[in-house]
């Protein structure tokens, strides 16, 4: 899963951003309106913290400009901005969540969890997967009641595929969900991911669809 | 109030002074005038009656009584009007005469100047004639008459001829002119008040309107003066609009300054949260709460700063029901997670005088706590009464004891320090309020939660 950082103050960017990769999450952060404005509607993420208070152009703007091009991406802005109108306008420009500085890491990282499982349809934090299980609010996976290790990489694919169980999820979503923005993409190793994972829940699990991409699958399909 | 205290009563008051000042000038001009007419009018009526009798007096200087000729007044023998001719050959006078004789004691002669009567008159003789005949005319007055005489020589010495009027006929004369032309003076002067006094009136009404409209300001009914506007008060309501512009954008420069701090203080803090949280900073979290309690205290002041003041006139009235559905959505995203559900029961035309983001400000904190306790539910509900609006907002959580809901208006006092929040949204809540002329309670909901009462003016006084 990646996200889409947008904040002006280096500090707290990179103390983000880190909380985020600690969690797995992939990151990529636009110290602007502008570089976020153009990130957010040419990339693909699983959801976006947005400042509003950004050099060159305005996180409201930037909202603004997404929800006219059309992009579900889920928006949570992050500001300093705690005056309930401005919480309103947020809300009301297009925003799924707010949250204001100082706040918790947890309650952040919960509520990114929540905005992705939400915008993929979920009702409920827990979506099971035949012996796989996903905590959708601490984003921890359990394969047969028992925690699952996975490494960063192999958590971005996992759960960007049982978000979409039972679904084929394209080759190039699942890419765009694994690395970040500046990271040099190396089509094999997606390969090399799901065969790992493949090794710890089943390879029954994983289907590959050719030339398409792959499902995650309980088997009763 | 004192009369000069008001333009009304500045104008009325100059206005009726100068009415009267003329008027009396005009009486008083008219008076001579008058006075001058009078005269000559007797004067006509001597001279003629004197030429008519001198007609009777033979050049030997006797008199022919048949030839004696008494016209207008002097034939009205009631009238009081008289004549005499005194001669050598003896005197005749009118039946009504009495005590003409000018040589009678009392009379005395005015010296008066031959009158245009006497010119008159004079006119009609020859030229070289005219001086004389005028000389001869004299004029004076005694205790009963006014009179006019005339000496005529004849041959055996001069004969005097007297005509004269009563001395009340010339009062009588003039009255009877004075009159009618005083009451007419009157009557237009009251007449110029009258027009006067819808003269102001018409003329006033701006005045009025402008002191109705800048009442509507105040009250938040309108935002700014507007309406045509007679050209003398265009500049004065040019003025009041720049100034609420001006104070609009003093409040819009205060609150940016304020958030402007607010994003310089948070930013560094909400860095500092998220370093404590990485492992091992912060292990007993005694930082966290620091970091917590620094953030509330800045909410706190900040929130008390960016209020608009309680007397800022250009206020608009607030659609309740409106913003409330928006706090509503908003809240409902934000605690998405608690799956609260939310009733609204507020009347669509309800209106409250506040500042917006002040009501946001105390509706937002209200219902912000509502969320965090309620087990499933929030009800929001209100009513006017009278000038007042009372906004009820109910949870069906565990409600607050009395101490405790006392505890809870304390700024920065946490009751439970596990719900999020900082404890500083009922106080700010309360403090915005009063501020505002209203005032927040906490009472147990029917529910058996908590209730907040929220009791805001309906419209500014505009006392």
């Amino acid at each position: 899963m990646r996200i889409l950082l947008v904040e002006d103050d280096a500090p707290l960017a990179e103390s983000i951003a880190r909380a985020l990769r600690e969690e797995q999450f992939a990151v990529d952060v636009a110290a602007d309106g502008e570089t976020g404005a153009h990130l957010g509607s040419t990339e693909t993420y699983a959801a976006a913290v947005l400042d509003l208070g950004l050099p060159k152009q305005d996180g409201l703007s930037v909202l603004r400009a997404w929800r006219e091009q059309n992009r579900a991406l889920p928006v949570l802005i992050l500001t300093a901005r705690y005056g309930w109108t401005e919480k309103v306008e947020g809300f009301k420009a297009g925003a799924d969540d707010y949250l204001t500085k100082p706040f918790r890491v947890e309650e952040l990282l919960m509520r990114i969890r929540a905005l992705v499982r939400r915008a993929a349809g979920h009702a409920g934090p827990r979506i099971a997967c035949g012996r796989l299980s996903y905590d959708a609010q601490l984003g921890a996976f359990e394969f047969d009641g028992m925690p699952l290790r996975l490494t960063s990489f192999e958590w971005r694919l996992l759960s960007c595929l049982i978000l979409r169980k039972e679904t084929v999820v394209e080759r190039m979503t699942i890419l765009e969900q694994l690395y970040e923005g500046d990271a040099s993409v190396d089509s094999n190793s997606l390969e090399v991911i799901v065969g790992r994972l493949r090794r710890k829940i089943g390879a029954e699990m994983i289907e590959t669809v050719r030339g398409r991409g792959y499902r995650l699958t309980a088997g009763e399909g | 109030m004192r009369p000069l205290a008001s333009i009304r009563g500045r104008l009325l008051v100059s206005g009726a002074v100068f009415t009267v000042l003329a008027v009396t000038a005009a009486a008083l001009t008219v008076q001579p005038a008058l006075d001058r007419f009078v005269q000559r009018n007797l004067d006509t009526n001597l001279h003629t009656q004197i030429t008519l009798l001198a007609r009777a007096i033979n050049p030997d200087g006797s008199i022919d009584p048949a030839r004696i000729d008494e016209v207008g007044p002097f034939a009205r023998h009631m009238g009081g009007w008289a004549w005499s001719i005194t001669g050598p050959a003896g005197s005749l006078r009118s039946k009504t005469v009495e005590r003409l004789d000018p040589s009678a004691p009392g009379a005395r002669r005015t010296g008066r100047p031959p009158s245009d009567v006497d010119r008159r008159h004079a006119h009609d003789r020859r030229p070289s004639d005219r001086d004389a005949w005028r000389r001869r005319f004299r004029s004076g007055e005694n205790e009963s008459f006014y009179y006019r005489s005339l000496t005529v020589d004849t041959a055996r010495g001069p004969v005097t001829i007297s005509a004269g009027a009563p001395r009340f006929i010339r009062e009588r004369m003039r009255d009877q002119g004075v009159r009618p032309l005083l009451l007419t003076l009157v009557v237009l002067g009251g007449g110029l008040l009258v027009a006067m006094l819808a003269q102001l009136e018409l003329g006033l009404r701006p005045l009025r309107r402008l002191s109705q409209s800048l009442a509507r300001v105040r009250a938040g009914e309108q935002l700014r003066i507007d309406g045509p506007q007679p050209a003398e008060l265009r500049g004065v309501v040019a003025e009041v609009n720049a100034l609420l512009d001006e104070n609009e954008a003093a409040l819009a420069r205060a609150r940016a300054h304020v958030s402007n701090l607010a994003h310089g203080l948070k930013t560094p803090l909400a860095t500092l949260a998220v370093r404590l949280a990485e492992p091992g900073r912060d292990p007993d979290g005694a930082l966290t709460a620091l970091v917590a309690q620094i953030d509330g205290a800045i909410g706190h002041h900040l929130g008390r700063a960016r209020a608009a003041s309680p007397g800022a006139p250009g206020r608009p009235a607030i659609p309740v029901r409106e913003r409330l559905q928006d706090l509503v959505a908003a809240l409902a995203r934000i605690h998405e997670a608690c799956g609260v559900a939310a009733e609204l029961d507020v009347p669509e035309d309800l209106r409250v005088t506040c500042d917006p983001q002040d009501f946001d400000e105390m509706v937002g904190n209200l219902l912000d706590n509502a969320w965090k306790w309620a087990a499933g539910r929030v009800w929001i509900s209100g009513a006017r009464e009278g000038a007042r609006v009372r906004l009820y907002i109910d949870d069906d959580g565990p409600g607050l004891s009395e101490e405790a809901a006392v505890a809870a208006m304390v700024p920065g006092k946490r009751l439970d320090e596990q719900a999020q929040g900082h404890g500083f949204g009922l106080s700010i809540a309360r403090e915005l309020a009063e501020l505002h002329n209203g005032g927040l309670t906490l009472a147990r909901s029917p529910s058996g939660g908590l209730r907040a009462v929220l009791v805001l003016p309906h419209r500014s006084d505009t006392a």
